[in-house]
């Protein structure tokens, strides 16, 4: 317990690999609140949100001998298995179902109303405030719900280079965004 | 695009969120491999990115960590179980398949029986090797030595065949400290060497030295000093170009002026 807030990114890396619960929990502790925010972002539903979290977390304990280094950092890597499984639940039909069910009896989980409007203050949620609205909907499409390249030029009837080309512009904004 | 146009188009921006295409991706990695100003430009967007998000946390409902630990101690048990839980799963695969699986047991056994007896034997030929090598060097190293030993006899013998070599032979003096003492000078009349072969005479004591004389007009020449070396008999000691005899004393370490005559232990006289 007394080892929290010491490590570093390599030595948590090694530490995961080889399985330690310690680290486990420290990384766990560390992120699993960012993750859960994107996750949540996503998904929209809480109780969603919680399953694609143990889920998320219980593949970064599978997979962690497959995360390399040298492509990335290892929150980048979590914060995409967490977009990744998000947007696969999104598509799921439980969820298709569970989402049709949310509309019926939206207002009962006052919990839900909560989490709404702190997704729409924080995050990359907030980034899309600040973006052209033709630049918001591609992000929007490509990020948070997970449509290709292509999809996204059918659905919005564009050419595929316009897609590319604000994608790009929108992901430079995010940039500066950033600093 | 040259590398700072590719820096400034979003396409690692994009990549690092995962909504590139897949060939964008793909061309992502060969940049980041062929670029150090790629890798970095895409690690400083990784930070800025986690700090921001790392910044805005929305905390998952307190259970859900226990739910997860306990899981992953579930997965753990099974990993740790994995091994004897496969082995029934076998058995009802009946037939061929358990025939093959127990012959490449059996296989597997005998090919590990076979792999430590070869081993064995192996340690036990280098072992071998070792002591062949070991004896070899032993007996190279006598004949090495044998083979001194013939050159110098062979050397001694040539010499003492030499036709111009005068042969002195130095009796034991009535009175001589050990009776039964002898040697020979072998003098080179020609380059006036002289050579001493030593046929008896006892092992002095550590501070005392054999000293060979010339008598040269009757008065006693120093010819050379002494030691008694086990394995050699015959040796060159100084040059003396006249003497009518040759005698052997006892002195102390390093030689006297003047021979002591009661430790006169050969003489003789040179003939013709």
């Amino acid at each position: 317990m007394g080892l929290t807030e010491t490590y570093s990114e390599q030595e948590l890396v090694s530490a995961l690999k080889a399985k330690d619960d310690q680290a486990f929990s420290y990384l766990y502790d560390h992120y699993s609140g960012s993750l859960y925010s994107i996750i949540l972002q996503i998904v929209k539903i809480p109780e969603v949100a919680d399953d694609v979290l143990q889920e998320v977390f219980i593949n970064v304990w599978r997979k962690m001998d497959t995360y390399d280094h040298m492509k990335g950092r290892l929150f980048t890597w979590m914060l995409n298995i967490s977009r990744n499984a998000s947007i696969d639940m999104l598509r799921s039909k439980s969820y298709q179902n569970s989402q049709k069910n949310q509309e019926i009896t939206d207002n009962v989980y006052g919990r839900d109303q909560v989490t709404q409007t702190s997704i729409d203050s924080i995050g990359l949620t907030k980034f899309l405030g600040k973006l052209r609205p033709e630049q918001r909907v591609l992000i929007e499409l490509a990020y948070f719900k997970g449509y290709t390249h292509d999809e996204i030029a059918e659905i919005e009837d564009i050419p595929l280079g316009t897609v590319k080309t604000r994608i790009r512009n929108a992901l430079l904004q995010l940039r500066e965004y950033l600093k | 695009m040259n590398v700072q146009e590719y820096i400034l188009s979003g396409i690692i921006e994009s990549c690092v969120l995962g909504v590139a295409s897949p060939e964008d991706r793909a061309e992502f990695e060969q940049m980041c491999a062929a670029h150090s100003e790629v890798r970095s430009s895409r690690h400083a967007f990784e930070i800025q990115l986690e700090e921001k998000l790392l910044q805005q946390k929305l905390d998952p409902p307190r259970e859900l960590k226990s739910r997860i630990f306990s899981k992953i101690g579930m997965e753990k048990e099974q990993d740790t179980r994995r091994i004897p839980l496969k082995k029934p799963t076998l058995v009802p695969r009946a037939g061929f398949a358990k025939y093959v699986a127990a012959a490449s047991l059996i296989l597997l056994a005998g090919s590990v029986l076979l792999n430590l007896y070869l081993l064995n034997q192996y340690k036990k030929t280098i072992a071998q090797n070792k002591d062949l090598i070991a004896s070899q060097n032993q007996v190279a190293g006598a004949n090495q030595a044998l083979q001194t030993k013939m050159d110098k006899y062979e050397n001694d013998l040539s010499l003492m065949k030499n036709p111009m070599m005068a042969i002195v032979k130095l009796p034991a003096m009535p009175g001589s400290p050990a009776p039964s003492s002898m040697a020979t000078v072998y003098w080179n009349t020609e380059s006036k060497d002289v050579y001493l072969l030593i046929n008896l005479l006892p092992k002095p004591i550590a501070d005392k030295q054999y000293q060979l004389w010339a008598i040269v007009d009757g008065k006693p020449v120093d010819a050379g000093i002494f030691d008694l070396v086990d394995g050699i008999s015959f040796f060159k000691l100084k040059t003396i170009p006249k003497a009518e005899a040759f005698a052997i004393t006892l002195e102390k370490r390093g030689g006297s002026d003047t021979p002591t005559m009661e430790a006169m232990y050969v003489m003789g006289k040179v003939t013709g």
